[in-house]
């Protein structure tokens, strides 16, 4: 095992610039184009009166900040999860959780259609906790041999499932248009006070992130090895957990489902950056997933001018193909991790 | 492969098709409104008809019920053909992306018609299935082709192929259903959840060619399938073609789903379900499953649509989220019992 810092270091030091340009592209770019002058004006002195002003402030900022922070989310946790697992198909949508908080979301809204938006982000972390739960608990009672595919077959089905009970259950309480807002990834409806209200959620997910990033760098490397050097299993398997379900309830409350994002970002980090060292995955996934995510955004709103296509359109058309690489060039067996 | 007949066949498929019978009595009567066996049996048989009756029996019930009927015995049977010839028994038409490719060929055909798939001509409600077939077959072939490594299909990359290129034909669908008009989405948008609420009879002569000559074919190969249950050396030992025959099977089973998919959008989980179910009831032999592979799925749509239909009344659920959520626990279950075995 080679391990270079240079290159995910210089990665890292220039994902900034690359990210602040993306975002910047964001601000200007829709339905109606907007002069970098008139940004900058919003900016620095905004005036309440200038439709531009308002846009920028209320309309592209919350969004392209927002689409950001979830791309980066989904990727820590997609990282996190496939680090942890050894799984290299693991992933928010691809194991259901996504779906879990969608469920929780749903049952919210049926049973107290007024709570505040705390709430609403706190149904949804219990959801994605819940859906975790249900997941491994099935794939340890199920399989004696885990393999990458069938935790993936299984997530898929349990999240089918639990998105199909929430289809029923809005139908049936007449709620499924505030449903659909949640669930169809619309980033272009994101709430500013709700991301404000995210932040220490998001904080807290991302710090644990970071402090277990060591030890899941030894989980990948198998069980045996981990205990041996002297990583307390249980305890950081159920910390990385406990992280992934914050990131990914947060992302979800915020911008609802949003596919291929987790599973996508951190095999690219590792391709690009060539480490295997979670201390280096962690941050750079971040990084390239809120730019991944942003530029995914600022696409979505191209495909059919004027018209918005949900950005899940997007992701799947990149994510797709990259899904079928995955699976072709490392099998259905259990792999060693590689980089 | 000891599998024993549990019961006699006979007597199950008359069970079943009692069953069917029952399920149809239920829907023909209740719904909207309730109807007496009295009017319906005056209805059917022309007795002092009242047009009212008429209206709701023929336009309505029944050509929802024949539907349900045909479509859960199409999807029943393709998913027994499709598991014997992956020799997978996880293998789904749903699952395996075979559904979403037929919907993405159908999504296409009335982007390119848009506006004029209102009034429902002859020539648009035959095309669908044609264009589902070449979707489905497109897909399939795709799913071979990546799962296809080293001189096998292994099952579980197999699978989870069919579920990439499913979630990315599903995005190409939504992708081209967005910029259709507003009056087209709303009518593919009902009809790729998987709902047979807009039967007519149209779409009912439409796909009953397929399945009268798609059906026989796939019966008469019954035995050809219970060879391709073994390896396929000893297979060919006994004389089977194995390529030839394999191509055939499947390209009936893809056929079978294209037609029903074209008329009732993606309903998953049947042809997954009801193979099992039949081979739990009668065993191995496929002469004997096949059919009650037909009826059990018949059966399950039937039923998943009257749930669908009166259980929230008065809004309506389409008949494949029924059936996922009566699915994906029977799923698990199969492979629990899968483990059990191994």
């Amino acid at each position: 095992m080679k391990f270079k810092a240079t290159l995910p270091a210089l990665l890292l030091a220039l994902s900034p610039v690359a990210i602040l340009i993306a975002l910047v592209l964001s601000v200007i770019y829709g339905s109606k184009a907007i002069p970098f002058d008139s940004i900058r004006d919003a900016l620095l002195n905004f005036d309440p009166d200038n439709v531009d002003h308002q846009i920028v402030r209320h309309s592209r900022l919350p969004r392209a900040a927002g689409s950001f922070l979830i791309g980066a989310f989904l990727a820590v946790s997609g990282a996190l999860m496939q680090g942890m697992t050894r799984n290299y198909l693991a992933s928010p949508s691809i194991l259901g959780i996504s779906d879990g908080s969608v469920f929780a979301i749903t049952l919210c809204m049926i049973i107290a259609p007024n709570s505040s938006m705390l709430a609403m982000i706190i149904y949804s972390l219990l959801g994605s906790a819940f859906s975790v739960i249900v997941v491994f608990g099935l794939a340890a009672s199920i399989f004696s041999r885990l393999s990458p595919v069938s935790l993936a077959i299984l997530g898929t089905v349990i999240g089918t499932f639990l998105s199909s009970v929430s289809a029923a259950m809005a139908t049936y309480f007449q709620v499924s248009q505030n449903i659909s807002f949640w669930y169809n990834a619309r980033l272009h409806q994101l709430d500013p006070d709700m991301i404000k209200l995210a932040i220490p959620f998001a904080v807290a997910g991302l710090l644990i992130a970071m402090l277990v990033a060591k030890s899941v760098t030894m989980l990948s490397l198998g069980e045996d090895v981990s205990t041996g050097l002297g990583v307390k299993t249980a305890a950081i398997k159920l910390a990385t957990m406990a992280s992934v379900v914050l990131l990914t309830g947060i992302a979800v409350a915020l911008a609802g489902k949003i596919g291929f994002v987790g599973l996508l970002v951190p095999h690219i980090v590792r391709m690009i950056a060539r480490v295997v060292d979670y201390r280096w995955i962690v941050p750079l996934s971040a990084a390239f997933g809120g730019l991944f995510l942003t530029l995914c955004d600022l696409g979505s709103r191209f495909l059919n001018y004027p018209f918005e296509m949900p950005v899940g359109v997007v992701t799947a058309i990149f994510g797709v193909p990259f899904f079928l690489y995955l699976i072709r060039t490392k099998g259905g067996g259990m792999r060693e991790s590689k980089s | 492969m000891k599998v024993k007949a549990r019961g006699s066949f006979a007597v199950l498929l008359l069970v079943g098709l009692g069953l069917i019978a029952g399920m149809i009595y239920v829907s023909l009567t209740n719904g909207e409104f309730d109807i007496t066996v009295k009017d319906i049996v005056r209805t059917l048989l022309r007795i002092n008809p009242n047009p009212d009756y008429d209206l709701v029996v023929f336009e309505f019930r029944l050509p929802r019920i024949v539907i349900a009927v045909l479509v859960g015995m199409g999807l029943g049977i393709a998913g027994a053909v499709i598991q014997g010839v992956t020799r997978n028994g996880l293998a789904d038409p749903g699952m395996l992306g075979i559904n979403a490719g037929a919907g993405v060929a159908i999504v296409v055909f009335l982007y390119f018609y848009q506006g004029q798939i209102r009034e429902i001509t002859w020539f648009s409600v035959m095309a669908m299935p044609l264009f589902g077939l070449l979707g489905g077959l497109m897909a399939a072939l795709m799913i071979y082709l990546f799962a296809w490594k080293n001189g096998r299909l292994e099952p579980q990359r197999l699978l989870l192929t069919g579920l990439a290129i499913a979630s990315g034909l599903s995005a190409i669908s939504l992708f081209l259903t967005l910029r259709m008009n507003s009056q087209d989405f709303e009518m593919v948008a009902v009809w790729t959840s998987g709902s047979i609420y807009n039967a007519n009879w149209k779409y009912i002569v439409s796909i009953l060619p397929w399945f009268a000559v798609l059906i026989p074919i796939i019966y008469a190969r019954s035995h050809t399938l219970n060879l391709l249950q073994l390896d396929d050396d000893s297979a060919r030992s006994v004389g089977v073609q194995l390529e030839k025959q394999k191509g055939i099977l499947l390209l009936s089973g893809i056929g079978l789903v294209s037609a029903c998919v074209s008329v009732a959008g993606g309903i998953g989980f049947i042809g997954l379900i009801a193979p099992h179910i039949a081979r739990r009831l009668v065993g191995q032999a496929h002469q004997r499953s096949l059919p009650i592979c037909a009826v059990v799925g018949a059966l399950l749509v039937l039923a998943a649509d009257f749930i669908g239909k009166t259980l929230f009344s008065p809004v309506e659920l389409p008949a494949g989220i029924i059936v996922a959520i009566l699915g994906v626990p029977s799923f698990v279950f199969l492979l629990h019992r899968r483990k059990g075995r191994a």
